[in-house]
């Protein structure tokens, strides 16, 4: 594989095939084509929201060799072997190297595979010199076929090279490589976790409403088979994530819908939701495990490996019986029944409904906002832990409310609200987490049993220890909040909070 | 950045083919390796198919290091680069002159250009009318082939006699034997003499006389290329062998 071969090297990339015999690129120059090899298998790779195509690039798997095309400078290469679908579990490498920019939650899934073919390609001159070799690698998947040209430049016959760029050229070849995913397998439909829902003029609270209703079903509904398939944890956070956002326009959007019919949509998306809590909480203790190693001492290891075999026992159930649910025909006909309900026209009408949506907008996010102040204001080194939870999912409603009408307002003043305000739900977060992290660990040794009462014990023990160093970083978080709030409560955000949300009482 | 000079005072003993068949092997072996035909028969180009260059008329040229490596053009095979030259023997000396005084600047000319070379190979004119000490002087190895004959071990003498004569250093010759018929005694006793009057001094590897060699110039392509098994291009691997492995510093 010479691909990855950097000093004058130029790769292009094409749709299809390309017959070097029918374009005439040597001009006096003879083509020399030596019969095309097969090449063995090629598989291309990336994760759901399809990070690598978005950025440019393609990995691609060819034979026992890992590539990375469309990265800066040369093209990365490596021994394809892994141990799982992450990029951690890939060889340390180039490539390896070149990815850490993907998420480490995200699984690298196939997007296409067929086989490969070699063909090599040199112009030469009359006295039979070779003047400039190409390359030429067909990919052939079921649906599409992709043909990369390595062009090799040759010190001196600079013109033999540039012409033979210029009619691959013109056969439509171009260096965007991140390219071949859309050609190898067309018609894949982007993967965009928060959408954008238009909210242009003339539009109402109520097409508001119903327009991120419905844009975040289809979020939920394209984590269902990923999911299922178990590719990755981030399938069913984002299909919670979709869900939940739903649920706070429904609790936000306050009289878009009459009440009666908020709450029938509520408890609709409520029961939807609440057959994935558990698998989604064993996700993230999973996710947590090497950090609950490196929080406790060896000594305590035992322990902790006994409480994650259990979790990971429970994990795969609850995850094999939310793929049951997912697959069931009760399921997708209920789903069908709230997409058509929303795909609708027809849906019923508040008292709010008809307000326009810029107005209504600011008149919920001003008021959420003045309720967050008014709450932190309040909080000092005394105030019980549940009003910093009452802060917290304040916070959250203010985040979801500014960035579901975030396309009304200017990105500038926004981002100047913004930013603060997520430092400070990062810290809530972080309280929130540990907090709820210690109740779990309290309710694991309460109603589990290992295999011996020598694992029980180890466990409690291992247990009692994470749950006093999960303590102290509570601490730590809750002495951070009044910090981050003084942050949020600037007068710089002050004033950027009442010029985008409350501008017509200046 | 080592220069290796192929060199003889006599003619016809082969050297071009060593030159080529030298820089091939060092090429295949890793080195990345700039083949300089100083021969104005361009012979070496020839054998790879590499035209010689017509700006070379001027004194100029190689004060202009841009020029220089604009001439420089990729041989078929990996790592190896031409730089194809009929140049008179003022430019030669001028050259050489360069490659000795120079030698950082010329290989961080290089080097700008993407040729960082590791070795460069001087296929040195035959035709000197005087024994250019410049070649001496500017390259770390001199290769001499040396057919194992009364004539040429006089030839070998003179250039002995000249080191010497000069306070040039004897250890940087690098002779061996060349188109070695070993069905002739004559060859044979020779090289018996010559090895044993200048001690160590000549490389083990000798070059056996080969119709395959002689194809070069029908293949027009290094030996190795399409005669690897066979005797002439097993022994250029040997010859490399033992110039890569005393070359090294």
């Amino acid at each position: 594989m010479k691909l990855n071969k950097p000093e004058r090297r130029t790769l292009l990339v094409l749709p299809g095939r390309i017959d070097l015999g029918e374009v005439q690129p040597g001009g006096p120059l003879r083509l020399e084509l030596e019969p095309p090899q097969e090449a063995g298998a090629f598989t291309l790779l990336d994760d759901f929201s399809q990070s690598l195509q978005r950025s440019g690039r393609a990995l691609l798997q060819l034979g026992d060799e890992l590539i990375l095309l469309g990265a800066d400078g040369e093209v990365p290469s490596q021994s394809a072997a892994r141990d799982g679908a992450f990029v951690h579990d890939l060889a340390p490498g180039q490539v390896r190297d070149a990815l850490d920019d993907i998420s480490p939650l995200r699984a690298l899934l196939e997007v296409a595979s067929g086989t490969a073919q070699v063909q090599q390609a040199a112009l030469l001159d009359d006295e039979d010199k070779t003047q400039v070799r190409a390359e030429l690698r067909v990919l052939s998947s079921p649906e599409g076929e992709v043909t990369l040209i390595a062009v090799e430049h040759m010190r001196g016959y600079d013109k033999a090279h540039e012409s033979l760029l210029a009619a691959l050229a013109a056969r439509g070849a171009h260096m965007e490589q991140g390219m071949i995913g859309e050609w190898l397998a067309p018609g894949r439909e982007a993967y965009v976790s928060k959408p954008v829902v238009p909210l242009g003029e003339g539009r109402t609270a109520h097409d508001v409403a119903v327009g991120i209703i419905r844009a975040y079903l289809g979020v939920a509904r394209r984590n269902e088979a990923g999911t299922i398939a178990d590719h990755d944890t981030e399938f069913l956070h984002d299909y919670r994530v979709a869900l939940r956002k739903i649920r706070s326009v429904l609790s936000l959007f306050k009289g878009v819908f009459p009440d009666e019919e908020t709450a029938r949509f509520k408890a609709a998306f409520s029961d939807l939701m609440a057959p994935t809590g558990q698998l989604r909480d064993l996700d993230v203790y999973l996710l947590e495990k090497d950090a609950y190693f490196n929080l406790l001492p060896e000594s305590l290891h035992d322990g902790l490996a006994e409480m994650f075999r259990q979790f990971q026992e429970e994990r795969d159930a609850a995850q094999r019986k939310l793929a049951r649910r997912f697959r069931s025909r009760a399921y997708a006909a209920r789903m069908a029944e709230i997409e058509a309900e929303f795909a609708g026209g027809d849906l019923p009408r508040g008292p709010k409904a008809d307000l326009p949506a810029h107005d209504y907008a600011s008149a919920l996010i001003w008021k959420r906002y003045r309720k967050v102040c008014k709450i932190a204001r309040g909080i000092d080194a005394q105030t019980p832990d549940d009003e910093v939870h009452e802060l917290r999912i304040g916070c959250k409603k203010l985040r979801y409310l500014v960035e579901f009408f975030a396309p009304l307002f200017p990105d500038a003043e926004l981002a100047t609200v913004l930013k603060p305000l997520k430092k400070l739900q990062d810290n809530l977060g972080l309280f929130n987490d540990y907090s709820v992290q210690q109740g779990a660990l309290r309710a694991f040794v309460e109603t589990h049993q290992g295999r011996t009462r020598q694992d029980d014990i180890e466990t409690a023990l291992a247990v009692g220890g994470l749950v006093t160093v999960l303590h102290d970083r509570q601490k730590a978080e809750r002495a951070r909040v009044a910090k981050r709030f003084g942050k949020f409560d600037s007068d710089e955000v002050r004033e950027a909070a009442r010029a985008l949300f409350h501008g017509s009482e200046g | 950045m080592e220069v290796i000079a192929c060199y003889s005072n006599k003619g016809g003993v082969g050297k071009t083919a060593t030159s080529v068949n030298l820089a091939h092997a060092l090429a295949e072996g890793g080195k990345r390796v700039l083949l300089c035909d100083l021969d104005p028969q361009g012979a070496s180009s020839f054998y790879f198919r590499v035209k010689p260059s017509k700006k070379l008329d001027e004194a100029r040229f190689f004060e202009d290091v841009a020029r220089f490596t604009k001439a420089i053009r990729a041989s078929d095979f990996e790592r190896l680069d031409i730089l194809p030259a009929n140049m008179s023997f003022r430019e030669f000396d001028a050259f050489l002159a360069r490659v000795r005084n120079k030698r950082s600047r010329l290989k961080k000319a290089l080097k700008a250009v993407g040729n960082d070379y590791d070795v460069i190979v001087l296929d040195c004119p035959p035709n000197i009318s005087a024994l250019s000490e410049n070649v001496f002087k500017a390259a770390d190895r001199i290769i001499v082939p040396v057919i194992p004959t009364t004539l040429s071990a006089r030839t070998f003498e003179q250039l002995i006699e000249f080191f010497d004569e000069n306070g040039l250093r004897r250890r940087k010759l690098a002779p061996f034997f060349s188109m070695v018929e070993a069905r002739k005694s004559l060859h044979l006793e020779t090289m018996k003499e010559m090895r044993t009057r200048y001690r160590k001094l000549f490389l083990d590897s000798a070059v056996p006389y080969s119709s395959d060699i002689e194809r070069m110039g029908l293949h027009r392509a290094p030996v190795r290329s399409y005669a690897a098994k066979r005797p002439a291009g097993r022994a250029y691997a040997a010859l490399y062998e033992e110039v890569s492995g005393k070359g090294a510093k």
